[in-house]
């Protein structure tokens, strides 16, 4: 009898994101008549595409019990290096407009944002692993110092105007379908095989799930965690490159308060804060339940007040609902 | 007697090296001003410190100490403490809140420091200098007004609105309903909150447009970023709609040039920094009074009539 409990409340906490998700999809499209168009659905996953890369990147780092708070003002820095490089030099950033000519083109502004990202992911991770500074702390300071090197690189102001082919990575669509919905598709299915199929992904539970058990049977539990990071610091230059393509701009002030977004996406999908739990698939879900529910409060022209109430309800519904099915889990 | 001659000479010699020295120290000696900005994270307050900087510059025998209050009231508070400490002779400084700055403006003025505020107010501190900034409220009017003027038939508007609860954002909706409520002809169809944000800008406008069922004529921005975001929103489905924006970035001015942009409104970010300080030099070195105390200027629409004109940062746009 108790062993049914367990299963069923175990289940239950498992599908909490998708029951959630799906209460919403029948919500919203009974009470507006397009929510269910073709081009509204594209356009809530285009617009999860870019937080969600983070996400799937972020998966990994909460999985092995560290977070990453530095992933906004990143994207900023990411973003600003790979217009510059487009631009060739801060100087040339006044020409603004539409097929404007590059000095460089897109694959070199891609490389250059990936590349920012790759190095801050290492700097977060060697200085949480080998300083010993909780991860909270280095990413609250890189927070700070990236976006301070961000408005250092912008100078002040915005780096606009890319020309056709740049635009199109975050414009452009093969048949009805967005390239950002691509590129984050392929990533999913990615991160989810070497996240449920590789030995690389076993370390990974290993860790979060018992660091000191994973350290005595051998695993270099430094180089795993630090590993995370730079998975998100990759995603972080991809995506700050792609939101360049999509608004044909690059700002200091891009994607501020995206860690939070972040988090909670990760965290209402399943992954614990605490460790050692968490899938692929439960992130994508809780991208798609944020996407979905900002679109759908919008389209039905609910007060920008009430939505933050709204969406914060929801975080903490969805979260307590994941920890009683834990909790069952653990009887 | 050639001893005390000598004695007397040299004490002379000391004490005149040292009234010289003083005279010269009182006649080189700079202003030191303090400038206070909300945040050095917004273009907009980026340029009005180049423009206190040149301004400065320019006068002559000026020294800015320019500090960010990175949008947080306790760190501008922090910066005007400090500059009291210091013993700044004046501080021109635009305040993140309306009430919560203060008691820290009066400290300074208690302190015998001028202050002088632009760009925004501060309320309940009587012995502020001078006030020099734009009126928010005629500037949503004016956005409105020429929404009017270019669909004299009537329009669909969609309102892209500033940060809930930022002084701006609640002045620059609030003159856009002054003018339009009322008026049937003129439907507010959609009214959401940007958050003054590019990205948000594109999305939100996405969403809007997919929930409506025919597009807007007009999309009304708060701020140029906005109105650029959601011109990238437009152009994607490949519609005809009407952007305004509001602060005449160079960006959008080159973007009213090409026609992307219907107009955005100039509040002279430029002219408001150099008339501040204008105000306050005089006083110092001269003890001119003002003619009057608050100088508001009335912000006005850019078209693609008169950018090359009335816009401020016209230099700037390639």
């Amino acid at each position: 009898m108790l062993k049914d409990r367990k299963n069923f409340l175990y289940y239950l906490g498992v599908l909490t994101p998708i029951i959630f998700l799906i209460l919403l999809i029948l919500i919203f499209s009974s009470l507006h008549p397009r929510f269910l168009h073709p081009l509204n659905i594209f356009n809530v996953m285009r617009q999860i595409s870019i937080t969600g890369l983070i996400a799937l990147g972020m998966t990994f780092v909460i999985i092995v019990r560290g977070i990453d708070l530095s992933v906004g003002s990143l994207i900023a820095l990411c973003g600003l290096v790979g217009a510059v490089i487009a631009k060739g030099g801060l100087v040339e950033r006044f020409s603004v407009g539409l097929d404007t000519e590059l000095a460089n083109p897109w694959y070199w502004a891609l490389a250059g944002s990936v590349l920012i990202g790759l190095l801050a992911g290492t700097l977060n991770g060697v200085c949480i692993t080998k300083l010993k500074v909780p991860a909270f702390v280095v990413t609250l300071g890189g927070l700070s110092a990236y976006r301070g090197t961000a408005l250092i690189v912008s100078d002040g102001g915005p780096i606009s105007g890319f020309n056709e082919a740049y635009r199109w990575i975050g414009q452009g669509k093969i048949g009805m379908v967005p390239i950002p919905v691509i590129i984050f598709l392929v990533f999913i299915v990615l991160c989810h095989i070497v996240l449920k199929y590789t030995v690389y992904g076993r370390y990974i539970y290993s860790v979060g799930g018992n660091p000191e058990a994973a350290r005595l049977s051998g695993i270099n539990i430094d180089l795993i965690i630090t590993s995370t990071y730079i998975i998100t610091g990759f995603f972080v230059g991809l995506s700050a490159f792609i939101l360049s393509a999509r608004l044909n701009s690059s700002e200091a002030v891009a994607g501020m308060g995206y860690e939070l977004n972040v988090i909670a996406i990760v965290v209402v999908g399943g992954t614990s804060l605490f460790g050692g739990m968490g899938s692929i698939l439960g992130t994508i879900i809780g991208a798609m339940l944020f996407g979905v529910l900002q679109n759908g409060l919008v389209l039905l022209n609910v007060s920008s007040y009430i939505q933050q109430i709204i969406i914060g309800i929801i975080l903490v519904l969805a979260v307590t609902f994941d920890k009683f099915s834990k909790s069952a889990r653990q009887v | 007697m050639k001893l005390l001659l000598k004695h007397v000479f040299s004490k002379f010699a000391l004490v005149m090296l040292a009234t010289l020295y003083f005279i010269g120290i009182a006649s080189a000696k700079d202003l030191v001003i303090m400038t206070s900005l909300p945040s050095m994270e917004f273009p907009f307050f980026v340029h009005m410190q180049k423009m206190m900087d040149q301004e400065a510059k320019s006068i002559g025998g000026i020294k800015i100490l320019s500090a960010d209050g990175q949008n947080r009231v306790p760190k501008q508070t922090a910066d005007v403490e400090s500059a009291i400490i210091q013993g700044v002779d004046g501080i021109i400084i635009s305040p993140i809140d309306v009430n919560a700055m203060a008691p820290a403006l009066q400290q300074a003025i208690d302190a015998g420091i001028p202050v002088v505020t632009v760009d925004r107010y501060v309320g309940g501190v009587p012995g502020i200098y001078a006030h020099v900034g734009a009126d928010n409220v005629k500037g949503g009017e004016a956005q409105a007004r020429l929404i009017m003027k270019q669909f004299p038939n009537g329009a669909t508007i969609v309102n892209l609105q500033g940060q809930p609860g930022a002084s701006p954002a609640i002045d620059r909706n609030k003159g856009l309903h002054n003018v339009l409520d009322g008026k049937s002809k003129y439907k507010i169809v959609a009214e959401q909150t940007a958050n003054w944000s590019r990205d948000q800008g594109m999305s939100v406008t996405e969403n809007i447009l997919v929930g409506l069922s025919s597009p807007p004529d007009v999309i009304n921005g708060a701020n140029d970023d906005m109105a650029l975001g959601a011109m990238e929103a437009v152009k994607a489905r490949g519609l005809n709609v009407k952007i305004l924006g509001f602060d005449a970035l160079p960006e959008a001015i080159a973007a009213v040039r090409d026609g992307s942009l219907m107009a955005t409104v100039e509040q002279f970010p430029g002219g408001q920094a150099k008339t501040a300080l204008n105000l306050l030099v005089n006083d110092l070195r001269s003890s001119m009074k003002p003619y009057n105390r608050v100088i508001s200027l009335n912000p006005i629409t850019i078209t693609s009539e008169n950018y090359r004109k009335n816009a401020e940062r016209i230099g700037e746009v390639k």
